[in-house]
């Protein structure tokens, strides 16, 4: 059971912080104050947003890319010598 | 067979028992089911040759956030990469998971395409279904099957993980299940 660096800690839960950021929170928001979400006769959401969709985007992406350089990064590290964990 | 779960969380000791029996057969079915989506979405592409990638990386996804990467992709030289390793990725990420070989590695890659899935999918639709559509689950259940090394079970790396190259280069666990 392996402690986390500093750059692991900030890429693994600033990455997580951004996406739930980008989906529970951002949705969660446009819930309590933003336009309903009725669904049409082709069964797609039609909504006008708070937050502009290009946004929320950008901050799940930059969460994705975090957990992408840990993962990246990872490579580095000295796993445990023991080939059974 | 209940086994402990050695995990942190917030710098907090979390480590929980778990049902052993059951979490291998879980670990299976989610890598051969993923594995497939990944291997017949390979083979198809290889079956229908040509596989022309230039309306993912060029027209409509060059107005997405990652459309200034990807119009990188949309001629020449590189368009031609895109359009070998798109297939040929999806087939050794599908046959990876399957088989279980260097699971970690093909979960990783799995989780890297789905990205551009994700977001180009996502983006040219308009998020018409919401923001947490079945792109971002994949690539969730990739990041999963990462974590949780799931090619030990049932799989190729069982066996890799003892042999000589990896004990004396540990840093290739990194790269199998």
């Amino acid at each position: 059971m392996t402690q986390l660096t500093t750059a692991e800690r900030i890429a693994l839960y600033g990455g997580g912080g951004l996406l739930l950021i980008g989906t529970l929170g951002i949705g969660l928001l446009e819930i309590l104050a933003g336009a309903p979400h009725p669904v049409s006769g082709e069964g797609q959401i039609v909504h006008e947003t708070l937050v502009p969709l290009t946004v929320r985007s950008s901050i799940m992406l930059l969460g994705l890319l975090l957990w992408g350089a840990y993962a990246a990064t990872s490579v580095a590290r000295e796993p445990p010598t023991d080939t059974s964990v | 067979m209940v086994t402990d779960i050695r995990t942190r969380l917030l710098g907090q000791d979390v480590s929980f028992p778990v049902d052993e029996s059951r979490l291998a057969y879980w670990l299976v079915v989610m890598r051969l089911i993923v594995g497939w989506w990944f291997l017949h979405a390979g083979l198809d592409k290889f079956l229908a040759w040509p596989f022309d990638a230039s309306w993912f990386v060029g027209g409509a996804a060059a107005q997405t956030t990652l459309g200034p990467i990807l119009v990188l992709f949309s001629d020449g030289i590189l368009l031609s990469f895109t359009n070998v390793m798109v297939p040929l990725g999806q087939t050794l990420i599908g046959l990876g998971l399957i088989v279980g070989a260097m699971t970690r590695l093909a979960a990783f890659f799995g989780a890297f395409l789905m990205t551009f899935f994700y977001f180009v999918n996502g983006e040219t639709g308009g998020w018409s279904h919401g923001v947490i559509t079945g792109d971002l689950l994949g690539l969730l259940i990739f990041a999963m099957i990462a974590t949780l090394g799931a090619g030990r079970v049932l799989g190729i790396d069982a066996y890799l993980a003892r042999t000589d190259l990896v004990r004396d280069h540990p840093r290739l666990r990194h790269f199998i299940g």
